[in-house]
């Protein structure tokens, strides 16, 4: 197992989108630096100041380039299980005395594993920088490391299955991309939005049902964002305060996305059981 | 116990859109001992890498069973002390061949230390390899990939290894250097499982064989048994045959055909000894002797010949 770990960290550190993936992160962090200096040089800021200014600056942040940062990973992870999958290349994994929910995992987990690490060298630096510059050192941002791990874990166990149905890793992109930029950004807002253009009970039921069912990479930056700020999270329901008209996210979305996961797992793993090569 | 036992393999694949149906093995039932080199034939298609894939259980069988050393292919630690080299095997291109023999021999369940480096060392010197050891395998030439295969295939010390087409690819100097691999290997008591195009090769090497066509097992047996069946020898003489000495040849085998100068026997080695001696007793002078054995190939395409007209 983790031989199998180690040898998908090799295979992205060997491909080229993997190069591309670091020089996005490095301009990130230098596009960091740089807005912080400017930031900083207004001169002495209470400690009150800071802190509001560091939240606002993550918050910012983790609002532009959340679903980036997981489509990123997701393009540069998502033909190891379609290489894996080649003649050739299966037949002989196989051939191992390993069972082969175990080889599927352990490709999954490896995935997992190595965009991790990658979430903190990225995280890990923005924090630095901005604890650096701004002397306020609160580590709830590095939240976001486990939350992106989380999200991309969830949007991974899709381009799994995909891969193992159709062996391709353009599909497997596209329908991430439609996941991630079109259909869950359109669910989350089906109340503000679809709801007030159709009255059609079935019509509302279907996009609910949808909502619940897809996993929401969004969400968990909502949740991300308000941990770091301190606010309040429900249980259950997501809900808006029409007054002030702020948004409180619920824990429903992640939990029902980890759910989507274990059922997209274990589904992926069963088919792989099943599968002549 | 058998190394490699099958029962009543059945193995039918669907064609995903015309619905045709391939049957890629027919009923085939065989097994395999502990220190044979046993090589399958048959021409393309016939379903040979098929049955490699059920005993690795890489396919599944759609009906019957098969077991590695007494165990059910199913289970995955059947697989435990097997190699095996795929047909167009595709090793991960990044790596090294190096690393390549590190990661399926620490898949295979040897963990990484110094035997294991001292075992790949000792693969890469049989394969001539050394030199190429820190060369990313992408830039590595079909024979080099295909020897590479090889050692991988033997690296964990398997007690049966599987050879899909082992020599493909490679020169006749590293056929014969394979060979020898092989025989050694055979030597301390492991089993090989050997499928080939390369009819004198296996003839070489293999202890027995089976025919497969179009998934049928059509013949199966020792390579002596098979190719010794047709042994004929022929003696021709320089002086014609006398009566007596004919009836002197008819007294050692009964079934001999004599002409004027010709006589032709079947009887094996022991008799066509006989024969000369007898001959030259009586002052016969002895032209030629030839021993017409048909060959593995000649065997191979009369049997499929006659499989395909049936
Ligand atoms: N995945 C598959 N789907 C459908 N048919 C297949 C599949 N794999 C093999 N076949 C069919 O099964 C039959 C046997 O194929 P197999 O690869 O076992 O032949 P082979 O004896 O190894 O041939 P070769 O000498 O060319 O390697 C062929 O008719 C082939 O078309
Ligand atoms: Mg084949």
């Amino acid at each position: 197992m983790l031989t199998i770990i180690q040898n998908t960290f090799r295979e992205a550190l060997a491909k080229k989108i993997f190069i591309g993936y670091y020089i996005f992160y490095a301009i990130v962090i230098l596009i960091m630096i740089f807005l912080v200096n400017m930031d900083s040089v207004e001169g002495v800021m209470s400690l009150a100041d800071s802190k509001m200014l560091v939240h606002q600056v993550e918050t910012g942040f983790l609002t532009i380039s959340w679903n980036l940062i997981i489509f990123f990973s997701l393009i540069s992870t998502a033909s190891f299980i379609p290489s894996m999958l080649e003649k050739g290349t299966i037949d002989l994994l196989i051939s191992k005395p390993i069972s082969r929910p175990m080889i599927l995992i352990s490709k999954y987990l490896g995935a997992v594993l190595f965009v991790f690490l990658s979430m903190v060298f990225l995280m890990g630096s923005i924090w630095l920088i901005l604890s650096l510059k701004s002397g306020y050192w609160d580590p709830t941002f590095l939240l976001s490391i486990l939350w992106l791990t989380l999200a991309f874990a969830v949007m991974y166990s899709i381009v799994v299955i995909i891969g193992l149905t159709t062996q391709s890793t353009v599909v497997a992109i596209l329908v991430n991309f439609f996941l991630i930029f079109v259909l869950c950004p359109l669910l989350s807002v089906r109340e503000a939005v679809i709801f007030s253009l159709v009255t059609n009970e079935t019509v509302k039921f279907v996009f609910d049902f949808l909502y619940y069912l897809f996993p929401k990479p969004g969400e968990f930056r909502d949740i991300t964002t308000s941990l770091i700020n301190g606010e309040q999270i429900n249980m259950w329901k997501s809900s808006v305060n029409a007054e002030t008209s702020t948004f409180t996210i619920s824990w429903l979305s992640p939990i029902s996305s980890v759910l989507f996961l274990l059922v997209t797992m274990a589904y992926s793993v069963y088919y792989f059981a099943k599968k002549d090569y | 116990m058998h190394v490699i036992e099958t029962q009543n393999l059945y193995k039918e694949y669907t064609q995903k859109f015309s619905k045709q149906k391939v049957n890629a093995l027919n009923d085939f039932t065989f097994n395999v001992e502990q220190g044979e080199i046993f090589g399958l034939l048959g021409p393309n298609g016939a379903g040979k890498t098929t049955l490699i894939k059920i005993l690795l259980a890489i396919t599944f069988p759609t009906n019957g069973s098969a077991k590695l050393f007494g165990t059910d292919v199913k289970n995955h630690k059947a697989k435990t002390k097997v190699g095996y080299l795929p047909e167009n095997h595709k090793f991960p291109s990044y790596l090294t061949g190096e690393q390549v023999l590190k990661y399926y021999g620490q898949l295979s369940g040897m963990s990484a230390g110094t035997d294991m480096n001292k075992r790949i060392d000792e693969m890469l010197g049989m394969m001539n390899l050394t030199q190429w050891r820190n060369t990313k395998i992408k830039k590595y030439s079909k024979g080099m990939m295909q020897k590479l295969g090889l050692a991988q295939s033997m690296l964990s010390d398997p007690d049966l290894i599987f050879l899909d087409e082992p020599t493909d690819g490679v020169d006749p100097i590293g056929r014969k250097e394979i060979r020898d691999i092989l025989a050694q290997i055979k030597s301390r008591g492991k089993t090989i499982f050997l499928n080939s195009h390369l009819l004198s090769e296996v003839e070489m090497i293999c202890d027995r064989v089976a025919i497969l066509n179009k998934g049928d097992l059509i013949k199966e047996g020792n390579v002596d048994d098979l190719t010794k069946a047709e042994n004929i020898f022929a003696i021709h003489t320089v002086d014609t045959l006398t009566m007596d000495v004919k009836q002197k040849v008819l007294a050692i085998d009964g079934n001999a055909g004599i002409g004027e100068k010709e006589i032709n026997t079947e009887a094996g080695i022991d008799k066509l000894n006989g024969i000369i001696d007898s001959l030259r007793s009586n002052g016969v002078k002895i032209q030629t002797v030839n021993q017409k054995t048909s060959t593995l190939e000649e065997l191979f395409i009369n049997v499929i010949k006659k499989d395909n007209t049936n």
